[in-house]
């Protein structure tokens, strides 16, 4: 079973490509954990029992394979049938006979379970043709929701490996720097360094031996294309890692993963065993005289260990406290040793690059952020899900071409990108072209690839202090004005929110995030002013009216908001009465509705489900002046 | 031997000197709160922050860094007093004194930047910590670590193992003694010392009865140094004495 | 100790033949024995810094630093609400109330019955699902506090 030469791996190569032509009949089911946590291990489990009941050879006539994420959570669960080429979506483990039968038997599309185009309302039988995949580019994801991740031959015959092969039998150390140098990729973590800078770095670095370090402590709320990877094709990251080890010359690499992404745990585990079955991954791999082998360490509920300081004195048993900067990682990283860490993404895309040349990479994005970037498109948008698109596509493509505009067409907002370290970009940017330099000189940054959409019903005072409020929970404390900073700022967003700002408030932020920024110790504190300061830029007036005006123009902040049923709107079809989880609203079917301002606690649960628009916010101040009339 | 200047007062130190060792070799005074001779440097309280330019870099570009712990290169231009460095300052003191309003070093520091009272919320329930990470770091560096710092954030606090008595400390009050807003409370007599909830019986010197060290701590050290214990037993009142007896046999060479 | 556990340290040693005896293994060690106990309590982490040979003071602090541990046995059930940026715009902040309502526990509180402890999650990565709770091992995607109780009593898949 072990691969001892070049030429052995392509043998097993074109056995696995074989086994893959024979399957006439293949059914992709999404079991990436967006579909699972909408019931698709039983849609799968329904297709094994028509296999079962029919009798139909599972290997060759109906081939179904769990895959990885296929993207378009939204609308999970996720079926892709091949060599048809058709998408069904929220298909429930009850129609799964019904697709069988007409079908895979019978040669018919089923309408009912296709997409529904949300603006023109047709329905696309293609997954090619669907517009959310259409746009795509994959490259880091080129393998998701196309293998099974668990299956080592079926990513070998997608692909895999292949790069390995190439880098270490047609290429030397210095032309597999070469190759990612000219292909111009930058860490998909968020920093954005220029990756092959950094490897030769860490060549360059004194030390008897070296590690390469996988960053798979996906933080950023509202990220997750590295669980994706890791749960959907986990050995295009282990391929990554083997070619820069080779590059670096390291013998030894792990994977950190945080604690909250156990399926990405145990994908990764299996890809490992079976890569080192094969002789991919170990001692001496396809028989090159090249050693390397990679152990999985879990973090421990840290987001403070995404830095990768604290990452390496977590690997080393220790507290996630981020040390100096000036000593770079390349020269003293793990054990003090000349350490390569680099992102998820950054290592997926590696395999890619090295098969089809840096120069392909570089033909993609713009002058400074080359090739492709994953981004979660998650909020207030109709088709959230996870995408691939080259750099430089614009906001306005990808919120309204891709995400299909703004769910129940509210108005927009603002989009949020970079997670807590980064800012929000309102309505007049939407034309920004998504750029590393570009999103950071609107006061943003592009982070992870999360990108929250808002509609009119966010308040940005609201989501910055989210923001604060969740670095607070992670700041490890070290430092003063990270760990002291985060809480005074919570202290006066506290005041502002509960209609207490007083003047000066604004100017007490502007201060503090300014020695934050220069007195954190890492990026944490640093950045962590960002949202803050990016939503005074754009959206200052909001602040300005809760603290002169005591109101809440979003209608959000409960303390400074009222709800009200408008007479004239309301038709008594009783969903506000069935939401309020505080019996607040009174009110018989057909007929006008009333909320008791006495119990309402302003959650908004009942303006979220009312059909036809009637329920108004107004500023809670209003209660008291009409009482007092 | 790198040549650097500081607040334009050119110096030269040592290769493996910091960025504050240049600074007091210039004569210019750096504050620092977390700073000791002889510990690691670990750029925690931000307070010596000061604006540093590499030789190679633009005459008007500037970092901000901790003089602690930065290494210092030839050619390098630093300066302390910048606008925004002094502003930085006055940021990490004000935070400080919302925290322990009642540290008179704090409180000292603070005034020195202008500050009497907190711009921000002052601590519901304060004390002294200011967090510096004096007392965990001497403790790690005599090879005891009975206490660390606990939790993360702002709920972080030094404490001893289950906030109960530490089983490793020695009772050498080295914590006690650095940190530099006396916050660790303990007691100490010719009979017993207390502190962290431990209880430590005082081995006293055989020749004169003073009490001396702790057992613990004459454990430590001798196994630590390979010295016997009875040299840690023995008062320094007595070693001196010892020491003493044997100027009588020397010569005097005129 | 002040609280008593006497553990059953046989299942720690089990846990401590898993790795090479150093500072290193500390934070997976601490993971299985977390996974094994429900919890770390005070006389297994004794063993575990004498094991590794870490002074139990480290021990204690890396215990505290991350939230994967607690120090204070849990409940049955974990429930988490993810708490992430997409489920804190799209209502997880009223989960939370529901569950509190309805176990009358709050983050980090464990029920007097030690059925169920609820926990807040910083993302758990499935955003596009938001909001999320997750009971025990079941994911439950596009959560409403009116299903709260469905979640909680059946623990099994949610028919959206």
């Amino acid at each position: 079973m072990r691969i001892e030469s070049k030429d052995q791996f392509e043998v097993l190569k074109a056995q696995s490509l074989e086994i893959e032509a024979e399957r006439k009949q293949r059914v992709l089911v999404c079991c990436g954990t967006g579909c699972l946590a909408s019931g698709s291990k039983k849609v799968a489990e329904a297709f094994a029992d028509e296999i079962a009941k029919r009798s139909i050879d599972a290997t060759v006539d109906l081939f179904v394979k769990s895959t990885g994420c296929h993207g378009f959570c939204e609308r999970g669960p996720l079926v892709v049938l091949n060599p048809q080429g058709i998408l069904y979506t929220k298909v429930k483990p009850g129609r799964v006979e019904e697709i069988v039968e007409k079908t895979l038997v019978g040669g018919e599309v089923i309408p009912g379970l296709l997409y529904k185009d949300p603006v023109s309302g047709d329905r696309v039988e293609q997954y090619e043709e669907v517009p959310f995949y259409k746009h795509q580019v994959r490259v880091a994801m080129r393998n998701i929701g196309r293998i099974d991740p668990t299956d080592i031959l079926d990513a070998i015959s997608h692909g895999a490996y292949s790069g390995v092969a190439k880098a270490l039998f047609d290429m030397t150390p210095d032309e597999v720097i070469g190759e990612v140098a000219t292909s111009g990729q930058r860490g998909r973590g968020g920093a954005g360094f220029n990756t092959a800078r950094k490897w030769q770095s860490c060549k360059d670095a004194p030390g008897e031996r070296c590690y390469v370090l996988c960053n798979g402590d996906e933080g950023d709320p509202g990220a997750f294309k590295d669980r994706s990877i890791m749960e959907g094709d986990p050995h295009s990251v282990l391929e990554g890692m083997i070619i820069g080890a080779f590059a670096v010359q390291a013998n030894e690499g792990w994977i950190y993963v945080r604690d909250e992404y156990p399926l990405a745990v145990v994908n990764l585990t299996i890809a490992i065993r079976e890569a080192r079955k094969y002789g991919l991954l170990g001692e001496n791999i396809m028989g090159s005289g090249f050693d390397f082998d990679i152990k999985i360490s879990r973090g421990g509920g840290a987001f403070v260990c995404g830095e990768s300081s604290a990452l390496m004195r977590s690997l080393e048993g220790k507290t996630g406290e981020p040390r100096a900067k000036y000593v770079h990682s390349t020269d003293k990283g793990l054990f003090d040793l000349p350490t390569v860490l680099n992102n998820v993404e950054t290592w997926a895309g590696i395999g890619a690059i090295i098969e089809r040349g840096g120069a392909w990479f570089a033909s993609m994005g713009t002058e400074r952020s080359k090739g492709t970037k994953a981004f979660s498109l998650v909020g207030k948008v109709k088709n959230t899900g996870l995408i691939e698109l080259p750099m430089g596509t614009t906001l306005r493509h990808i919120i309204y071409d891709i995400g299909g505009g703004i769910l129940k067409d509210r108005p927009f907002k603002a989009v949020q990108t970079g997670g807590p370290s980064g800012g929000c970009v309102p309505e007049e940017l939407l034309d920004l072209p998504v750029d590393y330099e570009e999103l950071t000189e609107a006061g943003s940054m592009m982070g992870s690839g999360g990108m929250i959409v808002m509609d009119d019903r966010t308040c940005m005072v609201d989501v910055s202090r989210f923001f604060l409020a969740f670095l607070e929970e992670e700041s490890c404390g070290k430092c003063t004005p990270c760990r002291e900073g985060l809480k005074q700022m919570l202290h006066v967003y506290g005041r502002i929110i509960a209609g207490k700002g007083q003047a000066g408030d604004l100017e007490l932020i502007e201060k503090l995030a300014a020695g934050m920024q220069l007195g954190s110790l890492c990026e944490l504190g640093k950045s962590a002013p960002n949202p803050v300061l990016s939503t005074l830029r754009y959206f200052r007036s909001e602040y300005e009216a809760h603290i002169s005006d005591h109101a809440c123009p979003a209608g959000v902040c409960r303390e400074l908001t009222a709800f009200e049923i408008v007479e004239d709107g309301c038709d008594g079809c009783h969903l506000c009465y069935k939401a309020c989880p505080v019996d607040a609203i009174t009110g018989v079917v057909k007929e006008l509705h009333v909320i008791d301002h006495e119990a309402c606690i302003s959650c908004g649960a009942c303006l979220d489900v009312c059909p036809t628009d009637t329920i108004r916010t107004f500023p809670k101040h209003e209660l008291e002046k009409a009482e007092v009339v | 031997m790198p040549t650097l200047k500081v607040n334009g007062r050119r110096v030269t130190v040592d290769s493996d000197a910091t960025l504050l060792d240049a600074a007091r070799a210039a004569g210019v005074e750096v504050p620092t709160l977390c700073q000791f001779d002889g510990l690691e440097p670990w750029g925690g309280c931000r307070l010596c922050v000061v604006d540093m330019s590499q030789a190679n870099w633009d005459d008007d570009w500037f970092k901000v860094v901790t003089a602690c712990n930065h290494p210092v290169e030839d050619g390098m231009t630093v300066v302390t007093d910048s606008e925004r460095i002094i502003e930085t300052r006055r940021v990490v003191l004000d935070l400080l004194l919302a925290r322990c309003p009642e540290a008179p070093l704090v409180q000292q520091w603070a005034l020195e930047y202008g500050i009497e009272q907190t711009s921000y919320t002052p601590n519901p329930e304060p004390d002294d910590c200011i967090l510096c990470g004096l007392c965990t770091r001497v403790c790690d560096h005599i090879g005891v670590s009975a206490i660390s710092s606990v939790n993360r954030g702002w709920g972080r606090e030094i404490a001893p193992p289950f906030n109960e008595p530490p089983p490793d400390c020695i009772g050498c009050l080295a914590c006690a003694e650095i940190c530099p807003t006396d916050c660790i409370p303990f007691e100490t007599s010719n009979l017993r010392r207390k502190i962290w909830g431990r209880e430590f019986e005082m081995l006293r010197d055989p020749k004169t009865g003073e009490a001396v060290i702790t057992k613990e701590q004459a454990e430590h050290f001798a196994e630590r140094s390979g010295v016997p214990m009875t040299y840690f037993e023995t008062s320094d009142r007595s070693k001196r004495r010892e020491m003493a007896k044997t100027f009588e046999k020397l010569q005097v060479v005129k | 100790m002040a609280e008593t556990p006497c553990s059953d340290l046989s299942k720690a040693e089990e846990i401590l033949g898993r790795y090479p005896q150093e500072e290193p293994a500390l934070i997976q060690v601490l993971q299985d024995v977390h996974r094994a106990y429900n919890y770390l309590p005070c006389d297994v982490l004794e063993r575990v810094a004498e094991a590794l040979e870490v002074p139990l003071a480290k021990v204690f602090s890396v215990s505290t630093f991350y939230k994967a541990f607690s120090l204070e046995p849990q409940g049955d059930t974990i429930i988490k609400v993810c708490t992430g940026t997409a489920c804190h715009i799209r209502g997880a902040g009223q989960l939370v109330e529901e569950l509190e309502r309805q176990l009358g526990v709050g983050p980090d509180e464990t029920t007097e019955d030690f059925k169920f402890t609820v926990k807040t999650v910083n993302c758990v990565g499935a955003c596009a699902m938001a909001p999320l709770v997750i009971v025990g091992e079941k994911y439950f995607g596009s959560a409403k506090p009116a299903r709260v109780s469905k979640y909680l009593a059946e623990g099994g898949a949610d028919e959206n």
